[in-house]
C-alpha cells in the first residue's frame, strides 16, 4: 500500500466525499479513510435538504429522494399547527445511506482512494513538527501514512482539530443530543416539515417529524442539558413523544446523535491542515441542518488542498481564502443564527403559544418565516437586529 | 470509573464535549481512556441514550 500522498482525508460523510471529488480533480493523489464498515449507514441525520440548495452541488439521483416537502408546519405546545406556507421550503427528505454510498462510489470511480475500517488514531508531525501524516488503526495494526495536506472530516466526534491544537471541545450548551426513530405505517396529512416547539416536546430544542416514502417518517429531536430536566435523556423524551403521537407505529430504524448548535470554529486551518463539516462545527445552530454545509465545505477545503499542493509557498494564502470563503458562506450567517437560537430555545410554553396564536391571525399567503419572527421581536424588541441580519442570510 | 452501562450507539456526542480527550471510537466501539478520564461527568449527562455511567471503583 501507498504511503505518500498528496492529500489524506479523514471521515467518508458528505464533507470527506466532497473534499475527495474536488481535490481529484486538480491531479493530486487522494487517499480517504473511513472508520466504519460501510458508506453511508448509520443514517445519523434528520435527511432534509433545501431542494435548491442540494441540486446546486451535484447530479441528483432520484433514488436519494424519498419525498419532497412544500410546507413548514410548527407545532405550538397547545397543539395547534401553525403553516407557513412559501417557495423557500421545498425540500427533499432524502436517503442519505444511498446518497453517500453513490457519491462515494462517483469519488473512487474519479480517483480517490478509499479505505474502509480504518480508525485514525493521531496527527504525525515531522522535526519541524508539522503536520506531515496520520497513524491509522487498520484491523488492529497500526500504520503511517504521508500527505501533504490533511482534511479532517471526521465530524462531530473529531479528535484531530484539538491534536492540530485548535480548541474545538464543545460546551455543553452547544451541542444538542438527538434520538431519532424512523417509523413506518404512519399517515401525515402534508408533505411538510413539522416542528414541533416547546419545553413540553424538547427543552432547548425541538422535535421533527419528517415525512418520508411509503407511510414513514424521521421522528426525532434534539434537547439542550440547560433546559432539560435533571436525569432525563433525549431518549426519554422522544419515548413520550412517539407515545403520544404515534402510539401505533412501527419502528425499523432507531438512532442517537450529538448536533454541534454553535458558531463554526473560528479557526479551520492551520499549516497542511484544513477541517471540514460537522468538525468545524459548521450546522446551522438554529433548525441543526448541516448536510449541505459539509458539502460545500468539502468542495471549498478539496479545492484549497488541491491548489496547495500544485503550489506550496502559497497555501498559506490558500488555506485563508478557504476559511473567509466559509464564513462569508454560511459563518457569518450562523453567528446571528445563533443568536437567535439563544432567545427562542428558553422562550416559555406560553409564550411559544402566545406568539403562534398572533400568528395564526396573519392571512396564510402572508404568514412567512419573518413574520413569525416579528412577532418574537414584538416580545424581545433588542433582538431585531440580529434577526434582521440572520434572514437577510437565507 | 467511567463505565459503559447500557448499548453504545457511537454516536460521538460525548467525545465532542471531552475536555480531556479520554474518549476515542474504533471500528466498532467507544474506547475509553480511564487514565486520561477525570470523571467530571460532562459525557453522562450528554449521552443521547444514557449510556454512560461514573460508578465508585468498588
Amino acid at each position: 500500500m501507498k504511503r505518500d500522498w498528496d492529500i489524506i482525508v479523514v471521515g467518508g460523510g458528505p464533507a470527506g466525499i466532497f473534499a475527495a471529488l474536488e481535490a481529484v480533480k486538480s491531479g493530486a493523489s487522494v487517499l480517504l479513510f473511513e472508520r466504519k464498515r460501510e458508506m453511508g449507514v448509520p443514517v445519523r441525520c434528520g435527511e432534509a435538504v433545501g431542494k435548491v440548495d442540494f441540486c446546486s452541488y451535484m447530479d441528483v439521483d432520484p433514488r436519494w429522494i424519498s419525498s419532497e416537502v412544500n410546507t413548514f408546519i410548527m407545532v405550538l405546545p397547545n397543539g395547534k399547527e401553525v403553516k407557513l406556507k412559501s417557495n423557500i421550503y421545498e425540500g427533499y427528505i432524502i436517503n442519505r445511506d444511498l446518497f453517500e454510498y453513490d457519491m462515494a462510489a462517483r469519488a473512487a470511480e474519479q480517483g480517490t482512494c478509499i479505505r474502509m475500517r480504518c480508525n485514525v488514531r493521531e496527527l504525525l508531525k515531522n522535526a519541524a513538527g508539522e503536520i506531515c501524516g496520520v497513524k491509522v488503526e487498520e484491523r488492529g495494526e497500526l500504520q503511517e501514512y504521508y500527505a501533504k495536506v490533511l482534511i479532517a472530516a471526521d465530524g462531530v466526534e473529531s479528535r484531530l482539530a484539538r491534536q492540530a491544537e485548535i480548541d474545538s471541545v464543545l460546551k455543553m450548551k452547544d451541542i444538542e443530543p438527538c434520538v431519532q426513530a424512523t417509523v413506518s405505517g404512519v399517515d401525515i396529512p402534508e408533505k411538510a416539515l413539522y416542528l414541533y416547539v416547546g419545553t413540553c416536546y424538547a427543552p432547548g430544542g425541538y422535535a421533527w417529524v419528517f415525512p418520508k416514502a411509503n407511510r414513514c417518517a424521521n421522528v426525532g429531536l434534539g434537547i439542550n442539558g440547560k433546559y432539560s430536566e435533571k436525569n432525563r435523556n433525549a431518549e426519554s423524551y422522544l419515548r413520550d413523544f412517539l407515545k403520544r403521537f404515534f402510539p401505533d407505529a412501527a419502528v425499523q430504524r432507531y438512532i442517537a446523535a450529538g448536533v454541534p448548535v454553535t458558531t463554526n470554529l473560528k479557526v479551520l486551518s492551520s499549516p497542511n491542515f484544513l477541517i471540514a463539516g460537522d468538525a468545524g462545527h459548521m450546522v446551522n445552530p438554529l433548525n441543526g441542518g448541516g448536510i449541505t454545509h459539509a458539502i460545500k465545505s468539502g468542495i471549498l477545503a478539496g479545492k484549497a488542498a488541491g491548489e496547495a499542493c500544485k503550489k506550496p509557498e502559497k497555501m498559506q494564502a490558500f488555506f485563508d481564502h478557504y476559511e473567509k470563503s466559509i464564513y462569508r458562506n454560511f459563518g457569518k450567517n450562523h453567528e446571528s443564527q445563533y443568536r437567535i437560537k439563544e432567545l427562542v430555545y428558553q422562550m416559555s410554553d406560553e409564550e411559544y403559544n402566545r406568539i403562534g396564536e398572533e400568528v395564526l391571525k396573519i392571512d396564510i399567503r402572508k404568514r412567512s418565516f419573518l413574520a413569525v419572527f416579528r412577532q418574537v421581536v414584538k416580545q424581545h424588541p433588542g433582538f431585531l437586529a440580529d434577526v434582521m441580519r440572520a434572514f437577510a442570510g437565507i | 470509573m467511567l463505565l459503559l452501562s447500557g448499548h453504545c450507539d457511537q454516536c460521538g456526542t460525548c467525545i465532542a464535549v471531552c475536555p480531556a480527550d479520554a474518549l476515542m471510537l474504533t471500528e466498532s466501539l467507544l474506547s475509553i481512556d480511564h487514565q486520561a478520564c477525570t470523571l467530571c461527568g460532562l459525557c453522562v449527562n450528554i449521552c443521547p441514550i444514557g449510556a454512560l455511567e461514573l460508578k465508585n471503583e468498588a
